[in-house]
């Protein structure tokens, strides 16, 4: 069970949220090319670490909220508003360099 | 006699049930009507302002509820209130609410979209705490505090009313004789009273 402490609602368990993907994907500009729009749209990095995720409060608040999981404990470091900005943990607290958990996956 | 014969329709048939020897909760409905209320981007300001002005009611924060004149304003969402007032006919208090805001804000109108249920006794606490949550120990939830979370699977706004503790659950009215069953059941431990 992760607790979710929610900026507007309070600490809630997550049957109250509804997980809704990778919050570090990006948009590709609307010239990048059918290569780039594919990427954006299937490939996820997999992270075994922090995480950067969006996920909805549909029982509370309906917000979206970004929220910093780690994908290995659970351990949630960190909740933003979708808007704000979040502080990811040095990767060397999971002992994943930065480079494999941050970075799109090799081709 | 089962829950099913207790509650007919949407509606609650009085007397007593569930255990007996206890401190039984009592359950009703509440007539009221309900209106939505969400500020438009970038107007919250001017809706609080225009809402002191007709409803004297400051707008509540997260978490919180506040009495105005013959309503009650939820928070249940950033910029987003719910506003609850003793029944007064159709589009009555949305309208007031209408001409309230003007072009602040989008009110509408959802008596028909969502009923109130009320749970009030010294163990009213206990017996939602068997679903809900929220922790509603009265050292962190009192009156005046609003939480909207899940109870018995179904979305529901919380709100304390007084300090008995009375309990105002507002649910889909869709899914209200589901509720009141579940939330009966619930308190066949402590023996509940329908008025």
């Amino acid at each position: 069970m992760i607790r979710i402490d929610c900026p507007s609602c309070g600490g809630r368990d997550e049957v109250e949220f509804a997980y809704r993907g990778d919050a570090t994907v990006v948009r590709p500009a609307g010239d990048a090319g059918e290569e780039a729009f594919h990427d954006f749209v299937y490939r996820r990095a997999n992270p075994r670490g922090w995480h950067v995720e969006w996920w909805y409060h549909q029982a509370g608040c309906r917000q979206f909220l970004k929220v910093v999981r780690h994908t290995m404990t659970h351990e949630v470091h960190a909740v933003a508003r979708a808007g704000d900005r979040v502080e990811v943990p040095a990767a060397e607290h999971t002992g994943v360099p930065a480079a494999e958990h941050k970075g799109v996956p090799a081709a | 006699m089962s829950v099913s014969d207790v509650v007919k329709a949407d509606h609650l048939t009085p007397g007593a049930y569930g255990a007996v020897g206890g401190d039984p909760v009592r359950i009703a409905r509440v007539t009221c009507d309900v209106v939505q209320v969400m500020a438009r981007k970038g107007r919250a300001a001017d809706v609080a302002a225009a809402l002191l002005a007709s409803h004297e009611v400051v707008l509540p924060g997260p978490g919180a509820a506040a009495e105005g004149r013959g309503m009650t304003a939820l928070w249940v969402q950033p910029e987003g209130w719910f506003v609850v007032a003793p029944r007064a006919g159709d589009g009555v208090l949305a309208g007031a609410l209408k001409a309230s805001c003007g072009d602040a804000g989008s009110v509408v109108d959802q008596s028909h979209g969502r009923s109130v249920i009320r749970i009030s006794g010294s163990r009213a606490a206990w017996v939602l705490a068997k679903s809900c949550r929220v922790d509603l120990h009265p050292s962190v939830f009192g009156p005046g505090r609003v939480a909207s979370t899940q109870l018995f699977h179904l979305g529901v706004t919380l709100r304390q009313v007084d300090a008995v503790p009375s309990y105002d659950l507002m649910v889909f009215s869709t899914f209200v004789t589901s509720f009141i069953e579940a939330l009966c059941q619930a308190a066949e431990e402590t023996g509940y009273v329908v008025a």
